[in-house]
């Protein structure tokens, strides 16, 4: 081993440790030309020629940038994009699901979308193994919620523990595992969507940490069903209730916030907001609805909401599950998006009126239809394509299948086959794909060191799961990651991973492990973990670089031995750093 | 090595054919003119309730206030009253609280009293919108009713000042775990929670270095990842180099517990590198009270109010030196928030989303004191019926600091389509004719990422 043989210089430019000012400027060249003032009116602004508002966030087609990555094969984009990264087998799996990528990619996703047929042994084994005590105690969605508000907030946990950071910890770990061992993974990639999408901060409250758990339940059990049921059980659980204030909302004063985020995130989304107008000079669409909403609907609709709550305190049956407060509910008439609410109808119905409203209306399949595909496929995904998953949100409303027919559309679109490269992963993604690309043997255990130590790495890059504070979720767009601190933190933790060990010095991904025996040189060693890790060959120059690495100087065709303490440190390193290179980012 | 100046005459042909005249002035600015204060953007995140923070304690306008706020109204005598401003204001007594465990030598209302803090009251934005994150867009953006421009309006300050230095070695810090909107577009902004993460000592020691040059050479690349990712090594070795590991607050500066103080500590260490910062962004978010705020001064508000007041108190005195150690002379923090809350109190003794907010400018070179025209509150004086109305667009007092402190006029570049810039008198220093003129780098260059988050 020769120490002195430096590896190749880089051909840029290094002589300065400065950030060098160059680029902003030509940056801000972009900005002047770009800067649109603001539209003097906001309804002519809104009022497009099809009698629909034109989006507010017109979301221009992104620039043509340099260096972006060449098209991989279907399987990696798929199991990159509809899944947390290929594991080991994964892309082999897909290549014989049919003779093309076209009968490939549906063939995956039909199988995806059953998701109930496909077997998950690992999974179920991982969790076994964990032996939670809160987490799967119940898939009855309220047997769930009653038990954990018993035993965390009552004070009746079995283990003696009722630390409302049981249930938050656990669902934590579950989370992970899902991600790393369920074979569903159609399903974990649209439960972090609609978690983001319905997102509650799990550390706003305890309340917040012992209801979670419910709400992921209700997404997971809808997520593949109907929209318009979804945002109901969304609406009717504590988790939201509370987090949003809706519990406490009475005709005495109704509490806005719920139903503010209900408009502007959950279905119609700001770019049909219309602002303070009156409701009588928003204009209407073809089909008498009004086009966009303004605040009085937001005021309206929380008036309709009011008495919606749930068991708590000590004067009721105090039980965590919803509760309608009758005597709480603002009786007298409402008008919502243009639908008229008459006094005193049934219970719970005027809100039922407004969630129908809202979920039928063709402004919250645009909006579902754009935030769909910009987490499956890109942020600037065609128009035409946004438009006929728009349309058929729509269409289907009532339909109980009308998110799968969705998701398929978008998966099978020639827009989901021949992107890549336009949106780099999140940091869940980058340490969720590296797991599993490693095949981490790694169940997640409450009260254990390493697993603190893992997720306490983890929780630096900036997506902590389930933290953020804000009602909107984390957000989803290339541009609020493009900075430096999840990426030096992804990249920290990644290189951390490649030294994971037990107490008894086992790795939890065990790179030296994994190499087969006839793999030994450092051309192979490259070749195999670069196949295993990106299911690609890699730029000609990113291998030559990692090859080098690897050779330090010698033969590159001559066998190592990974006997040798330092050569087996060094195809850790090497491991690691394919982890951090820029072409892991990419999906 | 590219310089500054370098990049702008390389492109001077370019940009001038497309511009026009007002290319050289920019270009060509005052060489001797180096301008070396920060500007600290620290943003309240959920609207803080401004009238719960600087409220009136007299006059007619006291009685609406009360008569609204029956439950949360903060007291003007007993504990937590208000802490007297001069003439009808008060500020939220947190303003004045110290930790008794560790008494910190000057309080907020210190600050306040010794001429250091500036209040602008009935300040925000005109736009009528009350969705947190159009407006926060809106405002950190620098273009109200636009939400798709690519940059943000730090980034477009640090674009056009004139008078920097051709190489900074870090000209803008984006402290939290994501970069602000206000430094969108922004590719010299080094984003960090603390230098002590911002390291790769981690992995087998036996090779780091080894793998830290393969990682360039990875990163040498012509995508803006490749490029990102480069700048980014680039900054890590500047920080390990810097951070020797540890830091003690100078002063006896006390930071609060918790993220915000934690926040504030790295960014006065890092002002202390002398890296040539010259922008920097703090977020402090919780400020979205519907429910249950607190009574008689007390509660959530108070203690959110507390640690805010504390964070800045402790950052000012880190800073207030002697000699080259007097960073205050140099930094101006503006405190602002996406809308204030609504002048009624909810059922729930919270307040919904409302109008007209504060800001808060605290620095060396600030002129203490309340600011702003107050619109009153009586019924016909409220916006839409129910909010406190806005008196000062909150671009005034940003431009008035871009003016007066960096010496940056581009008003036209960084606020388009704001043209009735006026001083305020919040800061001190000399003024220079706004430009609201053509735009010195419409040059047809390729749009930036225009994503909504």
């Amino acid at each position: 081993m020769s120490s002195s043989v430096s590896p190749p210089e880089p051909t840029r430019d290094t002589d300065s440790l400065n950030l060098t000012r160059r680029r902003v400027l030509a940056a801000a060249g972009l900005t002047a030309g770009a800067v649109v003032l603001p539209a003097a009116t906001a309804v002519a602004a809104n009022n497009g020629p099809s009698g629909g508002p034109a989006m507010r966030h017109p979301d221009d087609p992104p620039a043509p940038e340099g260096g972006l990555p060449a098209l991989p094969s279907a399987g990696v984009v798929t199991l990159n994009r509809a899944s947390f990264g290929p594991a080991p087998g994964d892309l082999a799996a897909f290549e014989a699901l049919g003779g093309d990528d076209a009968s490939r990619i549906q063939a995956w996703v039909a199988q995806q979308l059953n998701y109930q047929s496909i077997p998950d042994p690992e999974l179920t084994a991982r969790l076994n193994q964990a032996n939670f005590e809160s987490y799967g105690v119940s898939n009855d969605p309220d047997t769930l919620l009653a038990t954990l508000w018993d035993w965390y907030d009552q004070g009746n946990a079995p283990g003696g523990n009722s630390s409302s950071g049981v249930p938050r910890d656990e669902m934590t770990r579950a989370t992970w595992m899902r991600v790393m061992y369920s074979k569903r993974q159609l399903h974990e990639v649209l439960a972090d969507f609609w978690r983001d999408h319905f997102n509650v901060y799990i550390n706003h409250s305890s309340w917040a940490r012992i209801t979670y758990q419910h709400l992921d339940l209700i997404l997971r059990q809808h997520q593949m069903g109907n929209f318009r049921d979804m945002l109901e059980a969304v609406a009717r659980s504590p988790a939201m209730l509370y987090y949003l204030d809706n519990y406490t909302s009475s005709d005495d004063g109704p509490n806005e916030n719920y139903c503010r985020e209900l408009f502007e995130l959950h279905t119609l989304g700001a770019e049909n907001y219309l602002g303070v107008l009156q409701q009588h000079q928003v204009p209407t669409d073809g089909q008498g609805r009004p086009v966009g909403y303004v605040d009085a609907d937001v005021f309206e609709a929380a008036r309709a909401f009011t008495g919606w709550s749930f068991h708590y305190g000590n004067n009721d049956d105090d039980s965590g599950l919803f509760l309608y407060r009758p005597s709480w509910h603002d009786r007298f008439q409402k008008n919502v998006l243009g639908v008229f609410l008459p006094q005193d109808q049934a219970d719970e119905k005027d809100a039922k009126d407004v969630l129908d409203a809202l979920a039928e209306h063709p402004g919250t399949g645009r909006h579902l239809a754009r935030k769909l595909c910009r987490r499956l496929i890109s942020d600037h995904p065609p128009q035409s394509l946004i438009d006929t998953v728009a349309a058929l949100f729509s269409a289907q409303w009532q339909a109980p299948d009308q998110l799968q027919q969705v998701y398929e559309a978008i998966l099978t679109s020639d827009a989901f086959r021949n992107t890549w490269g336009e949106k780099i992963k999140r940091p869940f993604e980058v340490v969720g794909s590296a797991l599993r690309a490693g095949a981490a043997d790694f169940t997640l255990l409450m009260d254990d060191g390493d697993t603190s130590s893992f997720l306490w790495r983890y929780d630096d890059t900036g997506q902590e799961l389930f933290n953020w504070p804000a009602p909107n979720g984390f957000p989803d767009v290339l541009g609020a990651w493009k900075s430096m601190t999840p990426r030096v933190a992804c990249w920290r933790i990644c290189n951390w991973l490649i030294e994971f060990d037990d107490d008894n010095g086992d790795y939890y991904l065990d790179v030296v492990g994994q190499t087969p025996g006839g793999v030994r040189s450092a051309n192979e060693l490259v070749d195999f973990w670069v196949d295993r890790i990106f299911g690609r060959a890699l730029p000609t120059d990113d291998r030559t670089d990692l090859v080098e690495f690897m050779a330090q100087g010698f033969n590159p065709d001559f066998d190592l031995n990974l006997g040798d303490e330092d050569t087996a440190l060094r195809l850790r390193a090497l491991v690691g750093l394919m982890f951090m290179s820029p072409e892991f980012l990419w999906r | 090595m590219t310089t500054r100046r370098g990049f702008i005459t390389g492109c001077s042909a370019a940009v001038a054919a497309f511009a026009g005249t007002n290319f050289n002035t920019v270009a060509f600015g005052d060489p001797n003119g180096t301008n070396e204060d920060i500007l600290i953007s620290v943003f309240l995140r959920g609207g803080i309730d401004a009238l719960n923070f600087v409220l009136p304690i007299g006059g007619v306008d006291r009685g609406h206030y009360e008569a609204a706020r029956p439950e949360i109204m903060i007291p003007t005598a007993g504990a937590n009253a208000a802490l007297p401003l001069g003439g009808i204001f008060g500020l939220h007594a947190g303003a004045d609280t110290v930790d008794n465990g560790n008494p910190a030598p000057a309080t907020l209302y210190d600050l306040y009293q010794d001429g250091h803090l500036a209040l602008v009251v009935a300040a925000g934005m005109h736009e009528d919108n009350r969705s947190h994150f159009d407006s926060m867009n809106f405002m950190e953006l620098g273009t109200p009713g636009t939400l798709t421009t690519p940059t943000g309006w730090l980034t477009r300050h640090l674009a056009t000042a004139n008078n920097l230095p051709p190489e900074i070695t870090m000209p803008a810090l984006a402290i939290g775990n994501l970069q602000q909107a206000a430094l969108r577009g922004s590719t010299e902004t080094v984003n960090m929670t603390s230098p002590d993460s911002f390291s790769l000592q981690v992995g087998p020691w036996q090779w780091r270095d080894a793998q830290r040059t393969t990682l360039r050479s990875l990163y040498n690349g012509s995508s803006w990842l490749h490029q990102s990712g480069y700048d980014t090594l680039d900054a890590i070795d500047i920080i390990e180099l810097n951070s020797d590991g540890g830091y003690t607050p100078a002063n006896g500066a006390v930071y609060p517990g918790g993220s915000l103080g934690d926040h504030f500590e790295t960014l006065a260490r890092m002002i202390k590198m002398d890296l040539g910062l010259r922008v920097a962004t703090i977020d402090y978010g919780g400020w979205d009270t519907h429910e249950g705020q607190g009574e008689n001064g007390g509660g959530y508000f108070l203690s959110h109010v507390e640690t805010l007041s504390r964070a800045l108190a402790a950052f000012y005195t880190d800073l207030d030196g002697s000699g080259a150690n007097n960073y205050t002379s140099r930094v101006t923090v503006v405190v602002q928030s996406e809308f204030g809350r609504r002048l009624r109190e909810n059922n729930d003794r919270g307040t919904d989303h409302g109008h007209g907010s504060m800001m808060m400018v605290l620095g060396g070179n600030v002129n203490g004191g309340v600011h702003g025209t107050w619109p009153g509150l009586a019924n016909g004086q409220l916006f839409d019926g129910a909010d406190l109305a806005v008196t000062t667009d909150y671009r005034r007092v940003l431009s008035e600091i871009l003016i007066r402190r960096m010496g940056n006029p581009y008003l036209g570049e960084i606020f388009p389509g704001y043209t009735s810039y006026s001083p305020l008198g919040v800061v001190s220093g000399p003024d220079l004719p706004p430009i609201y003129g053509p735009e010195i780098f419409a040059d047809g260059f390729e749009s930036g990422d225009t994503g909504q988050w």
